[in-house]
């Protein structure tokens, strides 16, 4: 695992100084490993001249603008060992390949932080973006959404325990605005039982989030931002395993391998998981309590008795890399399942028995990528993915239940049945099948080191079908059936310039979507009931575009901003509603439109002796129309607890969030963030031209004010030689928010303070780490969702088994 | 009006209140010293999302009836009023002494719970320290009424899980049928005193042609106390497809009749004369008068909404036509809530027509005469469908009436003389409006 964890510095010699002034030249090509694969996103560095560069996903890099001479060039990265070259230019263009020898274990006393070169790209390029990098924590027992939850700027909220429905708040945008991509395709595609909530950190190579602007190769219509999940691409022979036990009989395994023959470029790719957790945590406080026969309350403390999760899952790919007729060309097959026993509503206040989901999924798909397609800087990816999605929603207990698991009783001992008929509405065993279809493809052309264009589509198509077979089968001969079909072009262009201080990007994209529903109608023809069907579509198009700029203001001080008029199509869980998540159909909802801009700067790192610090802060502002959000209040004369989704108006968010990253002796490290937003109803006039109460009033239920602190220090050659032990430790701040437009104080959610201890210990063989946990160490109350409490103290231990060059 | 005025006003009310009050002789009207003192709790919902919609919570302000009643106060209970612990519009009933308000929370983590304040005057309501939830038994947006016992007794009614009975099986269709829950809530102990739940049966045509009740609301007591009268809200589905339909020949207005106090022996009796629902919608429309008569106004009445009269025996009185279409003279009126107030007297709240325009009449039950109240604002932004409180004070009726995100009053109707008198201003926001007097 070294080689994820080394980054090296390479110390800074100039061999000559012979530098003529007149002529001026240009150095390009390929960094490649020994096995011909390329290396990415390492950094080029000319220090006599203070040059840098990015190597590409091709492994291509380039420096322009250099006075003939004869240079020492330095190349770096987590990937690679660091290596120094000499090179003269002496030519307009100097094109050198470098092959590069991977990074190997026994630099570990030069750890710094993880991720560094791929920050350095991305915030070359402008957009507002943080990058995860998973390798560390894969090595704990953490989940990814924990390990999102801790980032600036982004808050995970859970229903509950470790499976359950989860929602992401990105700078004050949340819901079906902040979309989930897995390697740049959509993750719905791959259904609920493939999604953040079970792919475990170590299958993952690391996560993009992007707020508020997206690039074009991430086309979608997500205005509030997207979470791209890379998983893991590594070219090397390796295989990984792990395993995880811990409280709330939480069990979780993984394993990923693959193989590549040299000789034939032949490539194996597999990986699984397998979770499982009782998830019977205790709760307590006032939303917790049994209802005794006369209606009084009992407040108890508790074991949640129906909220099992299980999943499993997994991933293979037969194709071949890095041969002439292809960069990469991989067959995908992936299957996964889950259960999910669901322990109540919106709100923890009356507990379920018996209500579950289920489901799975089948997709098979093709990637290829190539470089050099047909000419020189034309690069063509391609990913289709076919899946075959089956949820089934199951409810059928008619009793009500006390926080004990046992039947409520009425006054004269005899079991209560529950007001809706199941557990949270009439009684289901409902099932809905998907089957999606999704192409993505791309097309990059590098006219040269400074103008690069990009041409990206996706096309996406849903069809949906389902059968409640608590209906007769009479009604089920009548359901409809739901199809939903999208295009989004974007075209991109994106530009160099001033020595590579100045990085910019323009984007436009075009978005269509069309909507087809079914439903069977029953029609008197010649006195005769004909069975007919009423189809209605809708078709809706609209265009956004956007911008990203990025200026090396000083050396150490890159300014930032990026802007979008961002769009987002309804989805169709918003059109047509998901019995399994609580949301009613709104067949008449508007795409919403929302402007966006951050504006911010990175400074550092500085270094002063052993220590080095660096900064950086974004303000961000995002105002949105036709905003889609579900609606807090149902409306009388539905059922409770299943709210749609509708256009609420102008909203407009507002905020900053600003980090700061200290390293002592590349042994501690101290990451430190904060994020605040002040996300507005913005609607200002009634019809009589009066000012709205609730005009720039805070919108309930928005954790607006988060904070993240975590340190990390790694002890070297305890108990044995070259062995590591890594203690670490995160603390979260929730402030206070209302639920509702009314500030009563009864709904407004505690001050939260989390904190997380873990610490993991590396053998010196390096491919067994041990890892162990304490979430929530001073066991207090935690809620993400009002009145939703989630898991008190737990304890994780996990064993790690690497085996690389196979 | 000056304040002299309103006060020699006033003093009129009490020294008629006070020679009427002697003559209460069986409790149906629950009558008392008039006090100017009483306190008098005036309700607004708060929009959500769209002015209107009452969806953003709901404040409550309590003033002295004096005040209430004095067109030179301005109340501002959007600014100065207490929210109630409600996630939605509140279901909001008052002691007959104006002292205590009963609340169930509508929907949230706390729908279904029951609570009582004190009323202490203006923003000041002190929660006493006793919650019971029905929850359980009736949902967690449940509808309730109060019944006129002296503060006794509330009841809960709910219809759970209305299916088909070959929904799971192969059998031949017969029915469409809910489960309903009948609940007794003890106001004074503050718990669930009594409640059962069945299957209430229709006639087995009307069943097989898939009529169902949808809704059970607006319970009323009957003079002998030994009846409840139950509301309801009739739903058609199509036993062929399974669809509920949304037009269909409508069956005459039912209302479910159980023994009380034992809930039990639900029956259910049909008017040939009206075809609507008699459910009401935030608040009771099921009225017990001094003749022992239960009068009750329809909704989504095919020819307009009607008054129809449950005679003492709990059976519909036939040749009582009351339409209401006939009475104002307009077409399609949709009565959205109304009062009965005393002496054959009682106010509509309605719309008619394709208008949401809402409008207010005084009916005089006994000659079947409708007339509109033309004291109050003819302003397009009247909506009174989520009106819920009216406070029935001797002979008088007391509304807040204010169109959404306009400033309004509180009216007081005298129901003997058909006068109608301006009181207090109720200050509004955009998109706010009043909901009730109680």
């Amino acid at each position: 695992m070294n080689r994820w964890l080394t980054h090296t510095l390479v110390a800074v010699f100039l061999l000559a100084c012979n530098i003529g002034f007149s002529q001026k030249g240009e150095i390009s090509g390929k960094l490649a490993f020994e096995d011909g694969t390329p290396v990415t996103f390492a950094m080029v560095f000319l220090p006599s001249v203070q040059k840098h560069a990015l190597s590409d996903e091709s492994g291509f890099y380039q420096l322009t603008d250099i006075p003939f001479g004869t240079y020492r060039l330095e190349i770096s990265s987590i990937e690679v060992r660091d290596t120094a070259y000499s090179v003269n230019i002496k030519a307009i263009d100097v094109r050198r390949n470098f092959i590069l020898k991977g990074a190997d274990a026994t630099v570990l006393n030069e750890v710094v932080i993880e991720g560094e070169t791929e920050e350095r790209l991305l915030e070359t390029k402008g957009f507002a973006v943080e990058v995860l990098e998973t390798s560390k924590a894969a090595l704990q027992s953490v989940q990814t959404n924990d390990l999102l939850n801790r980032t600036a700027g982004i808050r995970v909220r859970q229903n509950g325990g470790l499976g359950s429905s989860v929602d992401y708040n990105l700078n004050g945008m949340s819901g079906n605005s902040v979309r989930i991509f897995v390697d740049g395709l959509p993750a719905s595609t791959y259904g609920r039982s493939f999604s953040l909530n079970s792919i475990p950190p170590a299958l993952i190579e690391r996560i993009e989030v992007y707020k508020g602007v997206l690039p074009a190769h991430l086309a979608d219509d997500a205005l509030g931002g997207a979470i791209n999940v890379v998983l893991k691409k590594q070219m090397s022979n390796n295989l990984n395993a792990s395993v995880s036990y811990g409280s709330f009989n939480t069990f979780q395994a993984n394993f990923s391998g693959m193989h590549r023959s040299e000789s034939s470029g032949l490539t194996v790719k597999a990986s699984g998981f397998y979770n499982y957790s009782d998830n019977d945590y205790e709760v307590w406080g006032k939303f917790v309590r049994n209802i005794l026969p006369n209606g009084r309350y009992d407040y108890v403390r508790a074991k949640r008795f129906n909220d099992a999760y299980k999943s499993i899952g997994g991933q293979i790919s037969l194709g071949f890399t890095d041969v002439k007729w292809a960069d990469q060309f991989f067959v995908n097959f992936n299957a996964s399942d889950d259960y999910n026993e669901i322990q109540h509503g919106t709100y923890m206040s009356i507990p379920y028995k018996g209500r579950f989901t289920e489901s799975e999924v089948q997709a098979t798909g093709i990637t290829y990528v190539k470089d050099d397609l047909f000419t020189k800087g034309l690069e063509f990816t391609f990913n289709g993915l076919y899946s075959d999605r089956l949820t089934v929603v199951n409810d059928t207990v008619k009793w009500n239940y006390n926080w004990f698991g046992e039947r409520s009783v009425g006054l004269n001992g005899e079991p209560i049945l529950t007001p809706q008929g199941a557990q949270q509405g009439a009684p289901t065993i409902n099932h809905i099948n998907r089957n999606i279809i999704t192409f993505r493809s791309g097309l990059n052309y590098t006219i040269n080191a400074n103008h690069k264009v990009i041409l990206n589509h996706v096309f996406f198509d849903i069809a949906r079908t389902q059968q409640d077979f608590k209906r007769s089968a009479v009604e089920r001969d009548f359901i409809g059936t739901r199809d939903l079909r999208k295009n989004i072009s974007s075209l991109a262009y994106e530009l160099t310039a001033l020595n590579n201080r100045f990085k910019g990007s323009v984007f436009g994209k075009y978005y269509q979507q069309r909507i087809d529903r079914m439903d069977p109608l029953l029609v008197e023809e010649n006195g005769e009931q004909v069975r007919t069907e009423d189809r209605v579509s809708s078709n809706r198009n609209t265009t956004g575009f956007g911008t990203a700029l990025s200026y090396t203001a000083l050396p150490k001080l890159i300014i930032l901003a990026s802007g979008e008029k961002a769009v987002r199509m309804p989805s169709e869980n918003e059109i047509f509603g998901s019995p399994g998540e609580n949301i009613v159909e709104n067949i008449g909802i508007n795409p919403e439109i929302s402007n966006n801009l951050n504006i911010g700067f990175q400074a550092g790192a500085f270094h002063f002796d052993e220590h080095k610090v660096s900064f950086s802060a974004t303000g961000f502002l995002r105002d949105t129309r036709d905003k889609i959000v579900q609606r807090i209040n149902p409306r009388i004369n539905d059922a409770v607890q299943t709210n749609p989704y509708e256009n609420l108006g102008k909203t407009q968010s507002i905020g900053f969030e600003a980090e700061v990253k200290y390293t002592f002796e590349q042994n501690l490290n101290i990451i430190l963030n904060m994020s605040k937003f002040n996300s507005v109803f913005n609607m200002k006039y009634d019809s009589n031209g009066n000012v709205f109460d609730n005009y720039k009033q805070q919108l309930p239920n928005e954790p607006f004010f988060t904070a993240n602190a975590s340190a990390q220090y790694t002890f070297t050659n305890v108990l044995a030689q070259n062995s590591a032990l890594n203690l670490s430790y995160n603390f979260g701040f929730v402030d206070r928010f209302y639920t509702t437009w009314l500030e009563i104080e009864d709904f407004r959610t505690p001050r939260q303070f989390i904190h997380d201890f873990g610490a993991n210990y590396t053998f010196p063989n390096k491919k067994l780490v041990v890892s162990a946990d304490v979430r929530n160490i001073f066991d207090k109350q935690v809620y993400d969702n009002f009145a939703v409490q989630k898991p008190g103290r737990a304890f994780y231990l996990k064993l790690n088994y690497t085996i690389s060059n196979l | 009006m000056n304040k002299l005025f309103s006060k020699f006003w006033l003093f009129a009310v009490l020294t008629v209140f006070a020679i009427t009050a002697c003559e209460d002789d069986n409790g149906t009207t629950p009558e008392e010293e008039l006090d100017a003192e009483r306190w008098v709790t005036v309700a607004g919902a708060v929009m959500g999302d769209n002015p209107g919609d009452g969806n953003g919570g709901t404040l409550i302000y309590a003033v002295n009836y004096e005040d209430a009643i004095d067109p030179t106060k301005t109340i501002n209970l959007y600014d100065e009023g207490e929210p109630v612990k409600s996630n939605r519009t509140a279901r909001l009933q008052v002691s007959e002494d104006g002292n205590t308000m009963f609340n169930i929370a509508y929907a949230g983590e706390n729908g279904g719970e029951f609570s009582r304040f004190a009323v202490e005057g203006g923003a000041n309501y002190v929660e006493e320290d006793v919650t019971v939830s029905i929850a359980q038994y009736a949902g967690t947006s449940p509808r309730w009424a109060k019944l006129y016992d002296g503060d006794k007794t509330g009841i809960a009614v709910n219809v759970a899980n209305i299916a088909a009975n070959n929904a799971e099986n192969e059998e031949d269709f017969k029915y469409y049928r809910g489960t309903a829950t009948v609940l007794a809530l003890d106001l004074q102990n503050v718990l669930i005193s009594n409640y059962k739940q069945y299957e209430i049966a229709l006639s087995e045509a009307e069943e097989a042609e898939g009529h169902a009740i949808f809704r059970l609301d607006a319970p009323v007591l009957n003079q002998a106390g030994d009846k409840l009268l139950i509301g309801t809200w009739m739903r058609k589905y199509d036993p062929a497809t399974g669809d509920r339909e949304s037009e269909w020949e409508r069956l005459g207005t039912k209302t479910v009749v159980v023994d009380y106090p034992s809930l039990e022996n639900p029956t259910v009796i049909t008017s040939t004369v009206a075809f609507g629902d008699c459910s009401g919608y935030r608040s009771n429309v099921n009225f017990l008068a001094e003749d022992g008569s239960i009068y009750q106004a329809t909704q989504r009445d095919p020819n307009g909404s009607h008054i129809l009269k449950i005679t003492s025996a709990n059976e519909y009185d036939n040749s009582y036509v009351f339409s209401l279409d006939a009475a104002l003279g307009v077409e399609d009126v949709y009565v959205q809530t109304w009062r009965y107030v005393k002496n054959g007297i009682g106010y509509i709240a309605y719309r008619h027509g394709d208008s949401d325009q809402s409008y207010v009449a005084r009916v005089d039950l006994n000659n079947r005469t409708a007339e509109k109240v033309m004291d109050i604002p003819n302003d397009a932004d009247l909506s009174l469908h989520q009106y819920q409180g009216f406070l029935v004070y001797g002979d008088y009726l007391l509304m807040a009436i204010a169109p959404i995100g306009k400033d309004g009053n509180i009216y007081v109707f005298n129901s003997q003389t058909g006068e109608v008198e301006k009181g207090a201003t109720l200050a509004n926001k955009p998109g706010n409006h009043y909901i009730g007097t109680f």
